[in-house]
């Protein structure tokens, strides 16, 4: 266990020091580094689930504490967590339906009715109410139980467990870990091959001679405009330049070398080309449980621009960018303030800019947000490696992929 | 008499013929349910709001008229016993202030459950289904007892296909479950509280319509959790649930301030955020709520202000108004203080439709969900 967690600490120094960039990286290497924390957890026979949660949980926390604006490290951390909840759910209903059932109950109300000799149900039943604790509360599942009888599944499958007498106990037992790193596999390998993904959906949106506007770089929207030339669609490209960092002017720099018509404009200019344009796409850095999006500074304009014109507004996201969050939790940080030397030259302003101690001289202050808000109502589409999607239908893909017990941590 | 089209005066010549409205019968509310909704007498009553009606309703009741429940159900009962069980026992268990209205309906469905002398699950579920159509037929106008009333339904049905063989341990389950209701609703008030404590932020001004149990909750809980808001409630008639409100958020020492019903649109600019409850929530992602509702909806959306929703998820209910008058009219005696001249009419609808776009979000105890999301939850449950 100390290997891991020097490693963990060395992530954390490197998320704290902002030395990964972009959340496809971060999202990645945060996997890669559950997965060894799983795999060298050692498990108590009894109750496997819980401690690797705990475990997990432990090491989520000091990671998201670290870089709390990459909202992908706790998404991340979230879908390990649910993976491993699922994958012990599946064990579960398996070992109970190959088992000679007893007792095993799956409300508080039943616990207390073992003495008066409750009928036993079926493996089905169970199974049945097992799995409703997973599935998030539903109109269907109100009337049939409580939520919280969700720990008592645990409990009653180590009972199960402990009173069958099948030699299968242990190989079962050991298991959970196999299954949920092959799980968790998966999870990287989609989230290394979330660009290709929405790149194959690219020929469905893009048509001929149309005309794309973007807003600075982004890696998804360079793969996804690029398969749309390899199809042999021929279409232009506007980029807005993304001030202060400049960004468009390296993405427009990609696009023509791979033979793209480019047109670079300032962000100034947006409005003032926006009739010019059939489609906004742009990259998101996070997308809300709203359908919100937090994107680049700039893509709020872009999409009330677009929104006034009637043109469509594509948002590219790949899965670990889905945030169960709502951007009013105030656990969301929603923007990182950056250096204002990106705007201004400390030596031509020296002698304005506030350095502290109140000089007597003019004082001028500097903002430099990262990232802006569009709210879901300007958003058309959602491309995510699933396919395209309606904002309102983000609630879906987040009961999918989370459970509603890890959100908070 | 004003229906929806503008030619009035071809109306008229069409309803001359035809029976005339309930305006006639205001003085047996009992004897013509359709006329004015049984539901929001109910509120009106737990609100305690004194009307001309309830005078000559009380006058009658101590002039010793006998049960006035004898004139309750349209023809259409037979086994006369156990359906007036049913309705009394649902009238008994609305009374309670405290109840919510799909509870009250699913206790009653208890009761039958209870005495009923089925021997098999097929015959417990025909006579839960009358029960069912009986209740919702006495009064058509609640939303929330057609929802309970379908929910324990769809509840009974899909339960016992699967899972018991034994019929009298089927029917305690049930019997148990429909008990355990009631801690449901109250768990689900205090679920929703709790989802939208985070949209509560220190200094928000908050505008609330209507005396919803569930925004009670919340509100209580937010002043619980020391945080620094004000409310602004509608006064709310002819319920006056405005004052109501404002002298329970007082008690918890919550600054308020009471409107108009006319000043929303004024007060709108400092508002943050507007809460309402529901008396049903439809298909599309609507509401159906007290008269009102969707006049501070749309000021509300034409100043970029949230509105938000707070219903218990037993409150979906399988209806899709297409507008206003799209829904069984509930009507509610108004009083206005001064005599009103025999030829004019008065607009009595208790309630209103607010179609999904003007809402930003529903808190339920499923969760904080968007408009677009009820209808799944309802296809999920009925399909």
């Amino acid at each position: 266990m100390p290997d891991v967690q020097s490693t963990v600490l060395e992530f954390v120094n490197k998320l704290r020091k902002r030395k990964i960039e972009g959340s496809q990286a971060t999202a990645r290497c945060t996997v890669e580094l559950l997965r060894s924390v799983i795999s060298q957890h050692r498990v108590p026979h009894a109750n496997q689930a819980s401690a690797l949660i705990d475990a997990v949980k432990a090491v989520g926390e000091q990671l998201v504490a670290a870089n709390p604006v990459e909202l992908a490290v706790g998404n991340v951390v979230r879908r390990v967590l649910h993976i491993i909840r699922e994958e012990d759910l599946s064990l579960t209903t398996a070992a109970m339906g190959g088992l000679d059932l007893l007792d095993a109950s799956d409300d508080d109300e039943d616990v207390c009715n073992k003495g008066i000799g409750y009928p036993a149900m079926s493996a089905a039943v169970v199974a049945a109410a097992a799995r409703s604790t997973l599935r998030p509360p539903s109109l269907q599942t109100l009337l049939e139980g409580t939520p919280e009888s969700a720990t008592v599944p645990y409990t009653s499958s180590s009972g199960a467990d402990s009173e069958s007498k099948t030699a299968d106990k242990s190989s079962i037992t050991r298991k959970l870990k196999h299954d949920v790193i092959e799980s968790v596999n998966q999870l990287i390998h989609e989230i290394a091959g979330c660009h290709e993904q929405i790149a194959e959906q690219a020929i469905e949106h893009i048509h001929q001679n149309e005309v794309i506007l973007t807003l600075g770089s982004s890696r998804t929207v360079l793969e996804f405009l690029c398969a749309a030339k390899e199809k042999k669609r021929s279409f232009r490209v506007f980029v807005a330049e993304g001030a202060p960092r400049y960004q468009g002017h390296l993405l427009a720099k990609e696009l023509v070398a791979r033979g793209l018509q480019t047109t670079v404009i300032t962000d100034s200019a947006v409005f003032a080309m926006i009739s010019r344009v059939n489609m906004v796409i742009i990259g998101a850095h996070a997308v809300m449980a709203n359908g919100g999006v937090i994107g680049p500074v700039g893509v709020n304009m872009a999409a009330l621009a677009a929104k006034k014109h009637a043109v469509p507004f594509v948002v590219l996201a790949g899965c670990h960018k889905l945030c169960p969050l709502y951007p009013h939790n105030p656990e969301v940080l929603l923007n990182e303030l950056r250096s204002p030397s990106e705007l201004l030259d400390f030596g031509e302003f020296s002698d304005c800019l506030d350095f502290g101690a109140g000089s007597g001289s003019p004082l001028l202050q500097v903002v430099n947000p990262t990232f802006d808000y569009v709210p879901p109502n300007l958003v058309s589409l959602f491309i995510t490696d699933t396919g395209g999607h309606n904002p309102s239908y983000m609630y879906r893909l987040i009961a999918d992929y989370y459970s509603a017990d890890d959100l908070v941590m | 008499m004003w229906r929806r089209s503008a030619s009035f005066i071809l109306d008229e010549r069409r309803s001359s013929n035809s029976p005339p409205m309930a305006d006639t019968t205001r003085g047996g509310p009992f004897q013509n349910p359709d006329a004015i909704s049984a539901y929001y007498q109910t509120r009106a009553a737990h609100h305690g709001v004194i009307t001309s009606d309830w005078l000559a309703q009380a006058q009658a009741a101590v002039g010793g008229v006998s049960g006035e429940e004898q004139t309750v159900s349209p023809a259409a009962e037979s086994g006369a016993d156990k359906t007036f069980n049913v309705i009394e026992e649902f009238n008994g268990w609305r009374k309670q202030p405290d109840l919510a209205e799909a509870v009250a309906a699913i206790r009653a469905l208890a009761a039958v459950i209870r005495a009923s002398e089925a021997t098999t699950m097929m015959e417990l579920e025909i006579e839960l289904k009358k029960a069912s159509d009986t209740l919702k037929s006495w009064d058509k106008t609640s939303i929330s007892l057609t929802a309970g009333c379908d929910l324990f339904i769809r509840y009974v049905t899909r339960t016992s296909a699967l899972e018991y063989e034994d019929f009298n341990s089927a029917k305690s389950r049930l019997l148990e479950r429909a008990e355990k209701f009631g801690e449901i609703s109250c768990k689900a008030r205090k679920i929703i509280a709790m989802l939208s404590q985070d949209f509560i932020f220190d200094g928000c001004t908050i505008l609330v319509h209507g005396l919803s149990r569930v925004v009670l909750e919340i509100l209580k809980t937010a002043a619980q959790n020391n945080k620094l808001f004000r409310v602004l409630c509608t006064e709310g008639r002819p319920d006056g649930t405005g004052v109501l409100l404002a002298n329970e958020l007082s008690k918890l020492d919550i600054p308020v301030k009471l409107l108009l019903d006319s000043a929303v649109a004024y007060s709108m600019d400092e508002v943050d955020m507007v809460f309402v409850g529901a008396d049903g929530v439809v298909e599309s992602g609507g509401v159906i709520n007290m008269m009102g509702t969707y006049q501070i909806a749309l000021v509300a959306h034409s100043m970029n202000k949230p509105v938000y929703v707070a219903a218990e998820s037993y409150k979906f209910a399988r209806l899709y108004p297409l507008d206003q008058k799209d829904m069984a009219p509930a009507l509610r005696p108004i009083e206005f203080g001064i005599k009103i001249a025999a030829k004019v009419e008065v607009e009595r609808s208790a309630r209103d439709y607010t179609p999904p776009q003007y809402l930003t979000l529903l808190f339920t105890d499923l969760g904080v969900l968007s408009p677009s999301v009820v209808s799944d939850e309802l296809i999920q449950l009925y399909l």
